[in-house]
């Protein structure tokens, strides 16, 4: 088989069975799966993570993966994955809340109980908005509830950031010109500023989501959005926020993580639930959780 | 704007929330399932707390608060939280011993000088499960366990298991090894099927 093409390819040189060999390591440490048809897709970001790690082998370059030095995995699933954040990525996790989600939990809820949804990591704000965006354009019932939205991250630059609200012409690329009119202001340089009223009722704190005693102010959440993330921990620190990420939500709220994350493969602490938009996981309710 | 704000994160007050101090074990012991798992869910990485641990996984049979006392051993991660888990490979719950596999998968550097003692232990279902904790070692080393491994191995099974583990971490120090063992049991076709593939992975992986 002929070496990728590409300028950092080099004299590197993928067989099939290393890419074998990778796909079912990636597929066990982070459960993100690969056909064949991917190959090329997979050589070209592998022979650039070997150029860029200058690894003189693909063997090389696998122990270094396999070791995760430097957060390797971190790297490679980079690599793989679009990592920028914009508005209404992955909607239709946003679709599935309004459709399924939401229509589940009220039922349960008292009069006068808030609808509490949390967005952690929240990064530059782009979630956390989206939600609310969401919520306004795509839920009828949304005046007839109070709804809160938290937004948590761990990065405080990135909270000021978020709280800000100031977004470049890439962030809006998912938005119609019409929510973008309504909801956003132009300001110098090109760049918009989300409403005001807006980034005011939004909450945003700092988190740690890997931290038992920093997660316990937050408690009784219906839905979390924590995409992305999880991925990028070791074993024992995706079981811990898996524990906290629990405790954090009610008994039958849900979690929508990463689309190449899976809950499964981290805890079994929560049910799968599979919507026609997506799949999500579910805190099983007090009666069936002491089993 | 149907959104609200709440002053504080701060939740409604509830038991678990009051914080019990890292050495405090007592918790592990109350009835309410509940105050086992947030105290379980406060005691990892404290290593002076291993023998509650142990003591409640022992007894625990609530899934939910096993898996936070796996956590907490997991997280500590010393030779002492190593030595509580490895008995339960021999669990009759397959639950447990799937657990205690994780949480000793992640613990490579931990579980390493108890290698050759689970990879020699009597019970081949023992022996089988230790092959898969070589998974997270360093190449070199596990490379070298499970030559070992495979070099003496009688049962056909656990050589499978071995072989199918190299299959992702094996180095070419393994090659001889794997020959031989192909050698040796070449009347069962699964085992020389799967020394050949894993041959062609190592080898491919260098050529």
């Amino acid at each position: 088989m002929a070496p990728p093409d590409g300028p950092e390819s080099g004299a590197i040189h993928i067989t099939q069975e290393d890419v074998r060999r990778l796909c079912e390591f990636l597929y066990r440490r982070t459960g993100m799966s690969f056909d064949d048809n991917k190959r090329y897709y997979i050589d070209r970001r592998v022979v650039e993570r070997i150029a860029v790690t200058g690894s003189l082998s693909f063997q090389s370059y696998f122990a270094l993966l396999r070791s995760d030095t430097e957060h390797e995995i971190e790297q490679l699933v980079n690599a793989f994955t679009v990592n920028e954040t914009y508005f209404y990525r992955e909607d239709h996790q946003l679709r599935c809340m309004t459709s399924h989600l939401l229509s589940d939990l009220l039922p349960r809820k008292q009069r006068g109980d808030s609808i509490r949804i949390w967005s952690i990591p929240c990064s530059t704000g782009e979630e956390p908005y989206s939600i609310a965006l969401w919520l306004m354009e795509n839920w009828r019932e949304v005046d007839n509830h109070n709804i809160e939205i938290v937004a948590s991250d761990i990065d405080t630059r990135a909270l000021k950031a978020a709280a800000e609200g100031i977004y470049g012409a890439r962030a809006l690329m998912r938005l119609s010109s019409d929510v973008i009119d309504r909801y956003f202001a132009r300001i110098e340089g090109g760049q918009v500023q989300i409403d005001p009223g807006l980034r005011e009722s939004i909450q945003f704190t700092r988190a740690n989501l890997i931290d038992a005693q920093d997660m316990a102010r937050y408690r009784d959440f219906d839905i979390v959005f924590c995409r992305n993330v999880l991925i990028y921990f070791d074993d024992a620190s995706r079981r811990a926020a898996a524990e906290n990420l629990y405790d954090c939500l009610r008994p039958g709220g849900y979690i929508c993580l990463g689309h190449s994350e899976t809950m499964s493969r981290i805890s079994p602490l929560f049910s799968v639930r599979r919507f026609p938009e997506a799949i999500v996981y579910q805190r099983p309710e007090a009666k069936h959780d002491e089993s | 704007m149907p959104f609200i704000k709440r002053t504080a994160t701060t939740p409604p007050k509830s038991k678990e929330d009051h914080g019990i101090s890292a050495p405090e074990t007592s918790g592990l012991q109350n009835p309410d399932p509940e105050v086992r798992w947030s105290t379980a869910r406060t005691l990892g990485g404290v290593a002076s707390a291993v023998p509650a641990l142990a003591a409640a996984l022992e007894k625990e049979r609530t899934p939910r608060v096993r898996e936070a006392l796996m956590t907490a051993l997991m997280r500590t991660g010393n030779n002492d939280s190593v030595l509580v888990l490895i008995p339960y490979l021999r669990s009759q719950d397959a639950g447990l011993r799937v657990a205690a596999i994780e949480a000793l998968q992640a613990l490579p550097e931990a579980i390493m000088p108890f290698m050759t003692q689970l990879l020699s232990d009597n019970d081949s279902d023992v022996r089988i499960l230790a092959t898969e904790l070589a998974r997270n070692m360093p190449a070199k080393e596990a490379t070298r366990v499970l030559c070992n491994l495979l070099e003496t191995e009688s049962h056909s099974n656990v050589c499978g298991a071995a072989i199918e583990v190299l299959a992702e971490v094996g180095t070419r120090d393994a090659l001889p090894t794997l020959k031989t063992c192909a050698e040796r049991f070449s009347n069962i076709p699964f085992l020389s099927f799967a020394v050949a593939t894993t041959i062609a992975r190592i080898a491919g992986t260098e050529s």
